[in-house]
């Protein structure tokens, strides 16, 4: 990275940023108190509601890791992704990536800033121009940043092809509809790689690929994350899937986060009532005598994403939810091993007592 | 569920909805009297060597290649496989719905009436009245411009000779049949006021309208969230128990599969390569190309990095079919008579079926390969 | 949640995560009879307006001796007959439909190139660009569009070059808005995104993904327009607004065989069977082109 001239606020931010770092190393990726609205438009352009799809969301990545985002819909994973990568850029909060904050960069420094962070869509044949040769699909950032001559782009372009499983000589010149699901995932999986970035956002990447393809996939990015180095923050509503892939998990609802923490400690010891609620509806492959599992544990429908519900905004779902619920929206707060963090007035945790009469969900 | 996962839902205090009797589905071929099912005898669908064929710009597509099976009345069964395997086009002919471009040959009969070769006036006879489908995206299969509760009773007066406020009635029972929150309000709105869930449950609701035998659902939670997911699915067979209505589920979702059907069969490449009773299959696993799907799926009980055994290749193209069987090329346990001769489905243990020369024992799996992460 | 990519239509086996979408090269554009019929007619139609009087000596189609006025049809050495100052029909058929081709290519190459560049970038930028760019074509695009046409000819006065210009203000707001249109859907495609996110610059995502990606769906409109265009440029010399007398065009040609009707239909029928020909063959061309590129 080239190095630049920091403005005083700038330092100032990457000062706090190394004030944060305590446990285990720099924060590579600081996101704070972001928030995305969306205004929609009624019928003849007049002002409607306000959608705000994320609501003061707060985390931090390190160097390495992996940070798996899980949600349903409406619960803003999506949007949050496209917030941190500044397209469109957030209406509130920081992005502080390498320590720089990327909200409100004019687009030289922008570009710069970017230039370490990439992220692969969930649909490979809209993310890559069906115009387009795979080649050059792969080339083009090469190109936008100038970097190599003709003929070391070529040699890069091939030899990433081939590390991801695409053979050049044959691939090389077709285009993304002559190609599977699969194999057009790996080439969006190059072209997010061949800057060689620091950070790879993953919205989706394997849920529209088969059974079998996914797994190639999902190894293939194990595969070049141990080998470059790399971050993930890979966002899916599949918590299996999540688990393999993460060192730490974050669920979120509604816009906002509920618990995060590390993998391990999420999928053993949840302590958010919806976190409990996805992982008890998980069909198990592995049936335990013959009973059906994977019962719905929650109830209700969701609320609607332009008027949520006052306080916590699980409440109108949750089998805990009391009046303090929604009078008073839960804060972030360490709970249990080290990392874990958990919104919820009344987490589930081994100390807590036997079930309480949930109180009536109004709303 | 047992273990600290377990006693942590307790803990959450939620009351899973109660079904409608204990449910064990070990065991209940051909019995439940208390189920309201039909004893053992007229299976109510019959498939006998099914085979559909495409004109493509391609060349000829065998999409499906002589597959037979029954389902029994009140049952629940699972076809598995992934794109390309020829189990929506398997689903779509026990529907009678596939185009004039397709030629049907074998048989499928329905108690007994033979549907391959009717014509379309008795196929929508046969289409709501004796089997309904629930397509995987609610968007779709509603009308945008029609009110909900009237796409309900269209489906009423198509098959029943009901007054109108009687088929309304009707509706809002089956509405409030399929747990919808506030029926009568509902039957007034559209597609696009209510949630995913909503969607398909009168989906569900449109397919129950004419109290079908049979009802299949074509990926019909692919679309939904999670926890939606379980909610439609626990619908789907309380529904089961009270109607006696046979399911034939439609998925690539093996754990779906073995949560919620009692026989599951895989399908790979046009034809059914496993059949069984959904604790054998799982317990022990015979055709590599299920062990694969097995192994290639992430499970909650796995460690977080660890590389997923998967095979390489792809599922042959149905144009050219390939000699033999058609998984060998990609088979970890291929040897050399594999690519000889097609291996047959036959019942190699009671109540388990399956298709290959090489079948898996219950010991470690066979060699994988070095390169998981496969090649293009 | 998506399920594994297949394909949509009912009964159509899926070709999803394990097969390529399109494992063919397919036929070419050139083997569906419904592109190459219209297509080679028009191609001959050109040949003969363009090319054919270049190598045979076509008569003049403003030179002729009164003495051979009013030929009829099939006459030996005039096969469309005369006019009645002598000029030869044939050529003037074929002169005059070097005018109508030229004026249709010239307008719709005008609109592609100003109304598809407006509509782009305004598309593109967005924000009050946008809006100032598309008000200012909302007026265009409401003015009853013959009117204006008819207003803007008759101030310019008679030419071919004024019937252009005033075609033009047709054809630009008219290409602009599908343009616009187009590069907005094509703007938040995850591939433009990506592009953005690579880095590359504006001018370059626009020229190297949203106008190829843009050009199935224009071009095939520019067909289709084009004989739209020619009706209406028909139309101006047909009330004498366009071409000058002598000068050849179908329009007024029809105009005159309207005249003398009732004496011989030759005059009328003939250049009408060319205009109606013409505009058939390049919508139905514009209409094969649409369902084979599968353009919305």
């Amino acid at each position: 990275m080239t190095s630049e001239t920091t403005s005083p606020a700038e330092a100032d931010a990457a000062a706090a940023v190394k004030r944060e770092g305590e446990v285990g190393g720099d924060a590579l990726l600081d996101v704070r108190n972001l928030v995305q609205e969306f205004v929609l438009r009624d019928y003849g352009g007049a002002r409607g509601g306000v959608l705000q799809a994320v609501s003061d969301v707060s985390f931090e990545l390190r160097a390495g890791e992996t940070l798996g985002i899980v949600g349903e819909t409406g619960s803003g994973k999506s949007t949050l992704a496209r917030s941190i990568i500044q397209s469109p850029p957030p209406k509130q909060g920081a992005v502080i990536f390498q320590g720089k904050n990327l909200v409100g960069l004019p687009r030289r420094a922008m570009k710069l800033a970017r230039r370490n962070m990439q992220m692969v869509f969930q649909d490979p044949f809209t993310s890559l121009d069906p115009k387009w040769t795979v080649s050059r699909i792969v080339e083009e950032p090469l190109i936008a940043y100038r970097l190599g001559s003709r003929h070391e782009r070529r040699e890069q372009v091939s030899s990433l092809l081939d590390r991801v499983g695409i053979d050049p000589a044959r691939y090389g010149v077709r285009h993304p509809r002559e190609l599977s699901g699969g194999q057009a995932q790996r080439v969006a999986i190059a072209r997010a790689l061949v800057l060689e970035p620091k950070l790879v956002l993953c919205d989706e990447p394997v849920s529209s690929l088969d059974v079998l393809v996914q797994a190639q996939v999902l190894n293939l990015l194990e595969k070049l994350r141990r080998e470059m180095g790399l971050s993930y923050l890979f966002i899916a509503h599949d918590l299996a899937l999540v688990k393999q892939v993460s060192d730490r998990v974050a669920v979120m609802y509604l816009g906002k986060l509920c618990e995060i923490g590390p993998v391990r400690d999420i999928y053993r010891r949840p302590m958010h009532p919806y976190t409990l609620a996805l992982l008890a509806s998980i069909p198990s492959p592995v049936p335990a005598s013959g009973k059906r599992g994977g019962t719905s544990v929650i109830s209700g429908e969701l609320p609607s994403p332009l008027d949520p519900p006052s306080g916590c905004r699980f409440r109108t779902r949750c089998p805990r939810a009391q009046e303090r619920c929604a009078a008073e929206a839960p804060e972030l707060r360490p709970l249990g091993a080290d990392g874990h963090l958990v919104a919820c007035h009344f987490p589930v945790t081994e100390a807590s007592g036997p079930r309480r009469e949930p109180a009536a969900a109004t709303h | 569920m047992g273990g600290p996962l377990g006693q942590r839902v307790r803990r959450l205090g939620a009351t899973p909805p109660a079904p409608a009797a204990a449910v064990t589905r070990e065991g209940e071929v051909g019995g439940g009297a208390a189920s309201g099912r039909q004893p053992a005898g007229v299976p109510l669908l019959e498939v006998s060597d099914l085979r559909v064929r495409f004109r493509s710009r391609g060349g000829v597509v065998h999409a499906v290649q002589g597959i037979s099976f029954t389902v029994e009345p009140g049952q629940t069964v699972a076809i598995i496989g992934e794109s390309g395997s020829g189990k929506t086009v398997s689903a779509y002919a026990m529907m009678g719905l596939l185009p004039r471009t397709a030629q049907v040959a074998g048989s499928i009969r329905f108690k007994g009436t033979q549907i391959v070769g009717l014509g379309e006036r008795a196929l929508q006879e046969h289409r709501g009245r004796n089997v309904a489908m629930v397509f995987q995206n609610p968007e779709r299969s509603l009308n945008p411009t029609m009110k909900v509760g009237s796409q309900i009773t269209e489906a009423i007066r198509r098959h029943l000779q009901l007054s109108r406020p009687q088929a309304h009635e009707r509706a809002i029972e089956l509405l409030r049949l399929v747990r919808m929150p506030a029926p009568e309000q509902r039957f007034h709105e559209y597609a696009h006021q209510l949630s995913g869930g909503m969607r398909q449950r009168v989906v569900i609701a449109i397919a129950l309208a004419c109290e079908p035998a049979l009802l299949i659902a074509d990926e019909a939670t692919t679309a939904l969230d999670v926890t939606t997911q379980g909610q439609i699915m626990d619908l789907l067979l309380d529904l089961q128990q009270q109607l006696g209505t046979a399911l034939v589920m439609i998925s690539h979702d093996l754990a779906l599969a073995a949560t919620y059907a009692e026989e599951i069969m895989v399908m790979y490449a046009g034809r059914i390569v496993e059949r069984a009773l959904a604790g054998d299959l799982f317990g022990s696993v015979r055709m590599p190309y299920t062990r694969a799907l097995l192994d290639a799926v992430p499970r909650v009980e796995l460690e977080p990095h660890v590389l997923l055994p998967v095979i390489g290749g792809r599922p042959p193209d149905m144009v050219t079919i390939p000699p033999g069987c058609a998984f060998a090329p990609r088979c970890p346990d291929a040897q050399h008579d594999c690519v000889q001769a097609i291996p047959p489905l036959q019942e190699h243990e009671p109540g388990h079926w399956w298709a290959c020369w090489h079948p898996c024992g219950k010991e470690a799996p066979g060699d994988i390969g070095d390169d998981l992460t496969g090649r293009g | 949640m998506a399920a594994p990519v297949a394909s949509v239509a009912v009964g159509l086996p899926d070709a999803g995560g394990g097969t390529p979408q399109r494992q063919t090269r397919g036929r070419g554009v050139l083997r569906s009879l419904e592109i190459t019929i219209p297509g080679g007619l028009l191609l001959v139609l050109l040949f003969f307006c363009f090319i054919w009087p270049l190598v045979y000596p076509v008569p003049s189609p403003t030179y002729g001796s009164v003495l051979n006025a009013n030929l009829p049809m099939w006459s030996p050495g005039h096969i469309f007959g005369t006019t009645q100052v002598g000029y030869d029909n044939m050529a003037r058929i074929l002169y005059g439909g070097r005018t109508t081709f030229e004026v249709a290519a010239a307008v719709q190459a005008i609109g592609l190139l100003i109304g598809g560049g407006i509509g782009v970038i305004a598309g593109y930028v967005g924000g009050i660009t946008e809006s100032a760019v598309m008000r200012v074509l909302d007026v265009f695009i409401a003015f009853p569009s013959l009117v204006l046409i008819l207003v803007i000819a008759d101030a310019l006065g008679q030419s071919e070059l004024h019937v252009i210009w005033a075609l033009s203000v047709f054809s630009i707001p008219f290409t602009a808005r599908v343009a616009r249109a187009g590069t907005l859907r094509l703007r938040d495609q995850p591939f433009v995104v990506s592009a953005r996110l690579s880095g590359v610059k504006a001018w370059r995502i626009i020229s190297t993904h949203i106008v190829p990606n843009l050009m199935p769906q224009l071009v095939t409109l520019s067909l289709l327009g084009a004989g739209l265009v020619i009706i209406i440029e028909s139309g101006l010399d047909f009330l004498g607004y366009g071409i000058p007398d002598p000068a050849p065009s179908w329009g007024g040609m029809i105009a005159y065989g309207q005249t003398v009707m009732s004496v011989t239909l030759a005059p009328l029928v003939v250049p009408s069977l060319f205009l109606f020909g013409t505009v058939v063959c390049l919508n139905l061309l514009g209409d094969g082109l649409r369902s084979r590129w599968g353009v919305r």
